[in-house]
């Protein structure tokens, strides 16, 4: 079953022209006061949203927040057709969790056990098992499943090997290939280009352009501007709350980008932007 | 002097010296090490009594070995040292157990090993315990700077200037010292209880670590006290008295942090 | 030599009380093969030992109050509320390793107290903390059985979410699975697994049941599904092996081994002999890669990715 089969037996709009995603004037809080709010945005199948933004700026926390890890306390939020907002904690965890089967999402890369013993292929039908429920176990749908995110992200020479023995940036397409394998409407990415080398970030690029023929819907935060202009349909500035967010070429602008990393930093020739690179975390 | 004012002397030793030690293990997060140090003198001990030498002088050449063998599964790929720890620690127990068997000639009261039996430590006990608190805060009058400063900041340690194999050792011979000499009055199992618990409280209430080394063994030593006059009045075995009165001092400690209104503890946490 | 191995490891197995403890020592390989390496992955060995400790009060109180069969009613209720406290409490992240160490020893003293208010103390103590494995009845192995099974069940049914979670804690939880439950699952799985022990091995020597398959497991081989029957294996292998030599031992030379603490021996020895030939492997292939690299200067990075082996860490080469 893919996952648009089982958000419409959930009960949620498929209609295609409606959007993935929808949020008007929302604001995600740890628990206090906000920590982005203002955030409008419609995201649709096959569309990209690049998240940009400086350190620090809630990048992370909107993609948490989408992903339902965090509540959204102010506006509205919908996802899939279903309202995501003015929910009661308990509402709010249950429609996460069903929504998640929808999303795919790549975490910030993240210190994993290089000695896990653990294949590449192994790693990817972690992907398969939420689905799967208790006691049963991978079918012949689920392997498909596999060997097509494998062939997806350009690694299914590697399906075989352990993972910690793969390249960092192996193992980064590893992981999105995780993501892939549960057939998600919606792909959220942390910073999937940090550290990565010219090789792994094409193959990347390549990845989402891919994704976006097939209907997915992409939102990745990055501090790559040229990588936003390449692959995004739309650019969300973002610094605690909303700065600018629409079309890539409108929003890509000097004073845009300026109001959203302030004047420091930002170094202008005639037709580049160029923003602080990540110092890691 | 009666066997019950050398038991108090030998519960104020023991629980100042586990006290002092035992903020040096909570700090260095070695917990779990210095529970499976514990746990694995236990055959040293029953060795000891078996061959007819001191029972420290077993304990502690079965530490060294363990320390040993720790460290070297440690270091051993896809093994770690929550594995090394948890294979000393049971092997511990088998190899005791198994040794006494061997021997059914020789009496043994294993349950003393175990959990401790304050009320019949000898005066060597008691010296030797003495010797080892003594060393302990001398060594921490003059390596305790360090030895903190370590603790806290590895890399910066080391980048200005000092060398970190010594404060390693240093720590690990003072928590095996220490282990030893409280087995007459916790037991093998027992002992983290006395070395933790101390420590964990002072840690709750100290305003700064410096203060921790003055706390954890003044709640050390009051527990042994307490514990053994509990013992004493309710007739129960000493070693778990003392244990949960330990236990409780760390309880009390979080119910001091709780309440608000304590204004000895001034500007610690603002959060 | 081949009458020892017929009289010592095939005979003894045909009188009742060996066989039985053999039977509740297979049953508790099997479920070590599957608990003990899920505690190896997720580096529960701690938590596994504080579990210990904390059900050792339930088995106190409850031997006083109603014999063996109070015994195990007790130990399974301490054993679950352990366990619900100890996850409570390590998630919350209020419990540092020092407090869980703490709160443990705690309960563990509470045991003794009751135990210690008992006539005959001694005797009775060294049962509980050692077991008392050539003595139970079929009563004992059919409890040991059934809670063997409702543990193996349940860590089975979320297996996949336990590995998951054991790989990558952030990533199983944005995919959705609930940390909390799976949690729970396990930790009452590894507190049933101690109270089955308790019976058989001893209270104190449980923790080996836990440790030890997981370990020889990941000596063993680097292929995920390979690692639950190996470490059921090693168990079984021990356990066989060694009620085997505490009965010839006792029949042959007159002294009487403790079964339970044989049994972990031969286990622990079974650990160091692999542990060893590991280390052997290792070295003699490390120094062929070593070989290799001056002699082909490339392609040695494959040959190792390949390999099913291991080193210590830092070797030359193994982690290219």
């Amino acid at each position: 079953m893919t996952g648009g089969e089982q958000a419409a037996m959930a009960g949620g709009v498929t209609d295609a022209s409606a959007p993935v995603l929808s949020l008007r004037d929302a604001a995600f809080s740890y628990g206090g006061a906000p920590a982005i709010h203002g955030v409008s945005v419609d995201v649709h199948a096959g569309e990209a949203v690049a998240l940009i933004g400086p350190n620090g700026s809630g990048k992370s926390t909107l993609l948490k927040g989408l992903l339902g890890l965090i509540p959204v306390t102010a506006g509205r939020f919908e996802a899939f057709g279903a309202v995501r907002s003015g929910l009661t904690s308990r509402q709010a965890d249950a429609a996460a969790r069903l929504s998640r089967r929808d999303i795919g999402y790549l975490p910030q890369s993240d210190e994993l056990d290089p000695e896990f013993p653990i294949t590449l292929e192994q790693v990817v039908m972690m992907g398969r098992y939420r689905a799967l429920g208790f006691f049963r176990w991978p079918g012949r749908a689920d392997r498909a499943a596999v060997t097509d995110a494998l062939v997806t992200v350009g690694l299914s020479h590697r399906a075989k090997a352990r993972f910690g023995e793969l390249s960092g940036g192996q193992q980064q397409r590893g992981l999105l290939a995780r993501a892939l394998a549960s057939g998600p409407r919606l792909l959220l990415l942390d910073e999937p280009f940090n550290g990565l080398d010219q090789a792994n970030r094409d193959a990347l690029v390549e990845t989402l352009r891919l994704l976006k023929t097939r209907g997915v819907a992409v939102i990745v935060s990055t501090h790559d501007l040229e990588l936003a202009r390449d692959v995004c349909d739309i650019v969300l500035l973002l610094n605690a709350e909303q700065v600018a967010c629409g079309r890539t070429a409108d929003v890509l602008t000097l004073p845009n980008v300026q109001a959203a990393f302030g004047e420091v930093g930002v170094e202008v020739d005639e037709h580049t932007l160029v923003v602080p690179g990540h110092e890691g975390h | 002097m009666g066997y019950f004012e050398l038991a108090l002397i030998a519960a104020v030793v023991i629980g100042a010296a586990s006290g002092l030690v035992g903020t040096i293990v909570v700090l260095r997060k070695r917990v779990f090490f210095a529970q499976a140090l514990t746990h694995a003198t236990f055959p040293g001990a029953v060795a000891a009594a078996l061959l007819g030498i001191s029972i420290p002088l077993g304990a502690a050449l079965a530490s060294i070995v363990i320390v040993g063998i720790m460290a070297l599964i440690g270091r051993v790929r896809r093994q770690g040292t929550q594995v090394a720890a948890g294979i000393v620690l049971t092997a511990g127990f088998a190899l005791g157990a198994v040794l006494q068997a061997l021997h059914p000639g020789v009496p043994i009261e294993i349950e003393s090993f175990l959990v401790g039996s304050i009320l019949s430590v000898s005066t060597s006990d008691v010296v030797l315990a003495s010797v080892v608190l003594l060393v302990t805060v001398l060594a921490l009058l003059v390596f305790g700077k360090e030895l903190v400063f370590q603790t806290f900041d590895r890399r910066g340690f080391a980048a200005a200037g000092y060398r970190e194999s010594p404060m390693e050792l240093l720590a690990l011979v003072l928590i095996t010292a220490t282990v030893v000499t409280s087995m007459p009055a916790v037991g093998a199992i027992l002992a983290i209880a006395l070395i933790a618990a101390p420590a964990a409280a002072a840690r709750v209430v100290a305003p700064s670590p410096r203060w921790m080394f003055v706390i954890a063994p003044v709640i050390g030593a009051a527990s042994g006290i307490i514990g053994v006059v509990l013992s004493r009045v309710a007739d129960v075995a000493a070693g778990p008295t003392i244990a949960l009165v330990a236990a409780g001092f760390f309880l009390l400690a979080l119910l001091v942090r709780r309440m608000p209104r304590i204004g000895w503890r001034t500007g610690v946490e603002a959060a | 030599m081949g009458d020892i191995l017929v009289s010592w490891f095939v005979e003894p197995f045909s009188l009742p009380f060996m066989a039985r403890a053999l039977g509740m020592l297979l049953a508790l390989a099997v479920v070590a093969g599957v608990v003990g390496v899920i505690v190896n992955l997720r580096g529960l060995e701690f938590i596994s030992d504080g579990l210990t400790h904390a059900v050792f009060p339930g088995i106190a109180i409850g031997f006083v109050a109603g014999g063996r069969d109070g015994l195990f009613v007790g130990a399974i209720v301490t054993a679950l509320v352990a366990a619900v406290v100890l996850t409570l409490l390590t998630r919350s992240g209020v419990a540092s390793d020092a407090a869980i160490a703490i709160v443990l020893t705690g309960f563990f003293s509470v045991g003794v107290l009751v135990v210690s208010r008992q006539t005959d103390y001694a005797g009775q103590l060294d049962a509980l903390l050692f077991g008392r494995l050539l003595t139970v009845t079929d009563a004992d192995l059919w409890r040991t059985v059934a809670l063997c099974a409702v543990a193996l069940v349940a860590v089975a049914a979320t297996l996949p979410g336990q590995l998951y979670r054991a790989f990558d804690a952030r990533g199983s939880e944005a995919s959705g699975f609930r940390p909390l439950l799976n949690d729970l699952i396990l930790t009452c799985s590894i507190a049933l697994v101690v109270v089955a022990a308790s019976s058989a091995v001893g209270n104190l020597l449980v923790l080996a049941v836990l440790v030890v398959p997981g370990a020889v497991g990941r000596l063993l081989t680097r292929r995920l599904w390979l690692l639950f029957p190996l470490g059921a294996a090693a168990t079984a292998l021990a356990a066989w092996v060694g009620l085997g030599i505490g009965f010839g031992v006792s029949v042959d030379d007159g002294i009487s081994l403790p079964a339970g603490a044989t049994v972990v021996m031969t286990l622990v020895c079974l650990y160091a002999v692999v542990l060893l030939g590991r280390l052997g492997v290792d070295r003699m292939r490390d120094v062929r890669v070593v070989r290799g690299v001056r002699d082909s200067g490339d392609g040695v990075g494959d040959g190792v990715r390949d390999s099913d082996l291991g080193g210590i860490r830092g070797s030359a080469g193994v982690n290219a």
